[in-house]
């Protein structure tokens, strides 16, 4: 087949295929238009998953009638005059491409009014052309309606999901910006019913409640932005608020949303060691940077940005996440209704004391004590598994392996950075015997071991020979220890060979449950546990500790 | 079953089986101590499988019998008693001891006598007699040292060589290793080599604390079985099966430093430093400086902690060699120090990383090695 230049036509679709992927796009490209002309209210409307209408309404600037037929024009744009606007893209779409590539997909009609102009234009497209134009009144804004979304492209209409999936993309996309822009108003309908709608007040917090519903909110931690650039501002959820996936991680750059692994990274090793695995946290952060810092133009959709300097923003992030975290995090509280107390119902009726065991709480309980761990006194030892301590706000429960393994994971890690491991070696040397398995684990990491206090070098088949071990362990079974560690190893990548080993270590040294514990053994554990960086948790994410408020008993009692 | 004794002498004989009862068990029974009559006497008896102590004291027996009742029971209700005759029945439709003292009586529901394991009769094997105080030297100062982890259970015992007129008491951990000689009261006709278990030798020592006359020993290495027959007390142990390491070949045959301490101060700067060294591992850092012409040597004991601080102590010694820097856990240097009954004690050294040897200064029957920790110095 000769060479020769597609149809204009061809070319459009095929561009718009970039573009608009699915309906979520449409109604990502019309929003971010309608934020770029500074509307303070926006409301989409969707039906049919999007496919049979989107319709996005706002009161931004509008398009003076004379240019009406140009924004429809491929690379036509009001957002950027020149290539060195380019260097600092402000506003979110820059392009000229979106409009043009919907126009290419879709049925698309637009009312729009500027400023001082008496009445508005209507403008019909039908397959990218100009079908009909008129005049129709209309406040200041501009509202466009694309419908039949890929009714001319069966193909991509066939790799849609369902009506409910195309929805939740939807609903996604306009949650992120209502997150992006706590000042704008959103309202979002999805087959007539009221999805979502935010007050447009300004704090991020409100949208948050409407979102992510007030339960979270509440549990939301606000990210103090140091001045400098990148600021890094936003909330982030406590750990104990997690999810299964990383969708509730969401990330903008100079308020666009953006995808970003490097950002997801940073999150997820400031909250590493607070969640359990498999768990995810919840946040909304928002990087701040000069304009020419950051690349935004690699993506048609621009969902996809590069940072000029990826590990400052990195660890501005990580940084910021995990101050946040350690300094605010509360520890986990017992829930009302695991100790409601026992009432006879008859003497609930007769009672004189005003009692209602469902006191209409306020809609945001005080926010949690935000603090480190307070001095705890040790009362006393329950089950031989767990302390129980009172604090100045309370009785706090403490997992004594849980605490202790923490106490000691921190303790192998800063002994190992300052290079101070304590060693005990072996009066005679002892043979470790290994399965297949474990030796090609081992034989590859005998030697990294030895950081760790562990002196072993192979003595021949599946043999190896230990001429020192770490001085915690040296009265434990280290042995049965490196077995199951090397067992948990071979079972593929692990991620942080070094931490997967300090845990194993703690693991093995820490007190177990089930071990009675003396007072002073216990204050020790308590004494220790407040030193500790990250008190709330133990390494493998679990909570060490649980508190019931002096606030909560006196309700429990019905004293309040 | 009908008898009666003196408070005070079933008093004293359930405290002495009492260490016996088992404590965590899935054998309920083994909670239970039984009484027995045997001829004129009142026979107490516990076990927890692994090791059993009997007891008996002196009684007037009018009927013959026997029973189980629960150990801890009977024994604080004993004890709260004042010091008059016990009266002891059973009735045997019901099982129920009755026990009537001064103007206090008690009924406890007991378990039939035929359900209590079998206390082992050890017969044949090798028999021996030792001198109580050599026994109390030697169990002290060595089985601390065995091991209290389980991984390898030989090394929670205690070996025994039974040669001649010598009894060589040794015990490990990995970490340490401690050996006692002692002599025999009554030579044996064979050489026996057992593995007692740690625990039942300290229950020993327990027992002989107040004892005056030598305890009969009879070893029976085929049942895996040991027998130590005091006055009116027998504890029978299990062995461990399984083979002692070869300890003489861990023993170093030279050094390069040695240092005679006074036990006293050795002892005291070492308490002192594990203060500090709580927080980690328990480190004690020694550096042993032999004297000059004017200047006697000296051993500086100290310890530190990141968070807690430093402590130095210094000891004067006689130092013959070079110097030499050693660290230690202090936990196991306490634990020798403390078991020492003489005034001095030499601390011979290679380097580092060798095994440290320590002798009591005057007699050659006891060492005690320790592997160093390694650390920065």
């Amino acid at each position: 087949m000769p060479i020769k230049a597609l149809d204009p036509k061809v070319v459009a679709r095929i561009a718009a295929g970039e573009v608009v992927e699915r309906p979520a796009s449409v109604v990502k490209e019309l929003v971010e238009n309608a934020l770029d002309a500074g509307s303070s209210q926006i409301s989409v409307e969707v039906r049919g998953g999007g496919v049979s209408l989107i319709k996005v309404a706002d009161n931004g600037s509008g398009i003076a009638s004379a240019e009406v037929e140009l924004a429809f024009d491929r690379y036509a744009t009001s957002k950027l005059e020149n290539l060195d606007d380019l260097e600092s893209i402000q506003s979110l779409g820059f392009r000229g491409e979106a409009l043009p590539s919907i126009t290419a997909v879709a049925q698309v009609d637009m009312v729009t009014c500027a400023a001082g102009e008496r009445a508005g234009t209507y403008l019909a497209l039908k397959d990218g052309a100009i079908a009909s134009r008129s005049s129709q009144g209309r406040p200041q804004g501009t509202t466009v309606t694309v419908a039949n979304l890929f009714r001319k492209i069966p193909a991509r209409l066939k790799f849609l999901k369902s009506v409910a999936t195309e929805n939740a993309h939807i609903a996604n996309v306009v949650s992120q910006y209502a997150l992006a822009f706590p000042e704008v108003r959103f309202s979002l309908s999805i087959d007539g019913r009221a999805a979502l709608r935010t007050s447009g007040s300004g704090r991020l917090i409100d949208s948050i409640v409407e979102v992510y519903g007030a339960e979270v909110a509440d549990s939301m931690i606000e990210l103090k932005g140091e001045a400098a650039m990148p600021q890094v501002t936003g909330r982030i959820g406590s750990p104990k608020v997690n999810r299964s996936g990383r969708g509730y991680l969401s990330f903008f750059v100079n308020r666009r949303w953006v995808n970003s692994r490097l950002l997801a990274r940073a999150v997820e090793e400031a909250y590493h060691g607070l969640l359990m695995v498999g768990r995810h946290p919840i946040t909304v952060i928002n990087i701040s940077l000069p304009l020419n810092e950051v690349d935004v133009n690699i993506h048609p959709t621009k969902s996809e940005v590069k940072f000029a300097n990826e590990r400052a923003i990195f660890s501005a992030v990580q940084r910021a996440v995990r101050q946040a975290l350690t300094e605010q995090i509360a520890v986990p509280r017992v829930e009302a209704a695991v100790t409601r107390p026992v009432f006879p119902s008859a003497v609930r009726e007769t009672a004189t004391i005003p009692y209602s065991g469902v006191a209409p709480g306020p809609a945001f309980p005080p926010p949690t004590p935000s603090m480190a761990l307070p001095v705890l006194r040790v009362l006393g030892q329950l089950d031989n598994s767990y302390i129980i301590a009172e604090g100045p706000d309370g009785l706090y429960l403490i997992d004594q392996h849980a605490a202790h393994e923490r106490i000691l994971f921190e303790r192998i890690s800063q002994q190992r950075l300052r290079r101070e491991v304590e060693v005990q070696g072996m009066l005679e040397p002892m043979t470790l015997e290994v399965s297949p398995r474990q030796e090609a684990v081992l034989r590859s990491r005998y030697q990294d071991l030895n950081e760790f206090g562990f002196a072993i070098e192979p003595f021949g088949d599946k043999t190896f020979l230990v001429r020192a071990v770490p001085a915690l362990l040296h009265k434990e079974d280290w042995a049965g220890m490196l077995r199951e560690l090397l067992d948990s190893l071979s079972e593929g990548d692990k991620g942080d060979w070094a931490e997967e080993v300090t845990i194993s270590m703690a693991c093995h040294s820490a007190v177990r449950a089930g071990q009675s514990l003396s007072d002073a053994e216990m204050q020790e554990l308590v004494r220790q546990l407040e030193q500790s960086d990250t008190p709330h948790t133990c390494p493998h994410g679990r909570p060490t500790m649980i508190h019931l408020s002096s606030e909560q008993l006196k309700k429990q009692f019905g004293r309040t | 079953m009908k008898l009666s004794c003196l408070q005070e002498n079933l008093d004293r004989g359930l405290s002495v089986v009492g260490r016996a009862v088992a404590v965590r068990t899935t054998l309920p029974i083994t909670n239970n101590v039984l009484l027995a009559t045997d001829q004129s006497r009142l026979k107490l008896a516990a076990t927890n499988l692994e090791m059993a102590v009997s007891c008996w004291i002196g009684a007037k027996v009018e009927e013959e019998g026997a029973i189980t009742v629960p150990a801890r029971l009977l024994s604080e209700f004993i004890g709260s008693l004042p010091a008059e005759k016990v009266d002891i029945s059973l009735s045997p439709q019901t099982k129920t001891v009755g026990l009537k003292c001064a103007r206090f009586e008690a009924r406890i529901s007991g378990v039939d006598a035929k359900d209590f394991p079998p206390i082992p009769k050890v017969e044949g094997g090798v028999t021996t007699k030792v001198e109580v105080e050599a026994l109390r030297q030697g169990i002290a100062r060595v089985v601390f040292a065995a091991a209290t982890e389980e991984s390898r259970p030989v090394l929670t015992g205690v070996d025994a060589v039974f040669e001649g007129d010598l009894l060589t008491l040794a015990a490990a951990d990995g970490f340490r290793l401690a050996v006692y000689k002692l002599p025999l009261a009554k030579a044996v006709s064979k050489k026996t080599e057992v593995i007692i278990p740690a625990r039942a030798l300290g229950e020993l020592n327990r027992l002989i604390a107040e004892q005056e006359e030598a305890v009969e020993i009879m070893v029976n290495p085929d049942k895996g079985q040991a027998l130590f027959s005091l006055k009116n007390v027998e504890l029978v142990s299990q062995l461990i099966q399984g083979t002692f390491p070869n300890y003489s070949q861990l023993i170093p045959k030279s050094s390069t430093t040695k240092a005679v301490i006074s036990v006293g101060d050795f002892l005291r700067a070492t308490k002192t430093a594990s203060i500090f060294a709580r927080d980690g591992s328990g480190i004690v850092r020694l550096v042993v400086t032999p004297g000059g012409e004017m200047t006697p040597g000296k051993v500086v004991v100290s310890a530190r902690s990141e968070e807690v601080g430093d402590d130095v102590g210094e000891i004067d010694a006689m130092v013959e060699g070079e110097e030499a820097k050693i660290a230690f856990n202090g936990k196991y240097l306490t634990d020798v120090l403390s078991v020492l009954g003489e005034a001095q004690v030499s601390l011979e050294t290679t380097n580092p990383s060798s095994p440290g040897v320590l002798k009591p200064v005057g007699v050659d029957n006891y060492l005690h090695v320790v592997m160093p920790m390694f650390v920065q110095w």
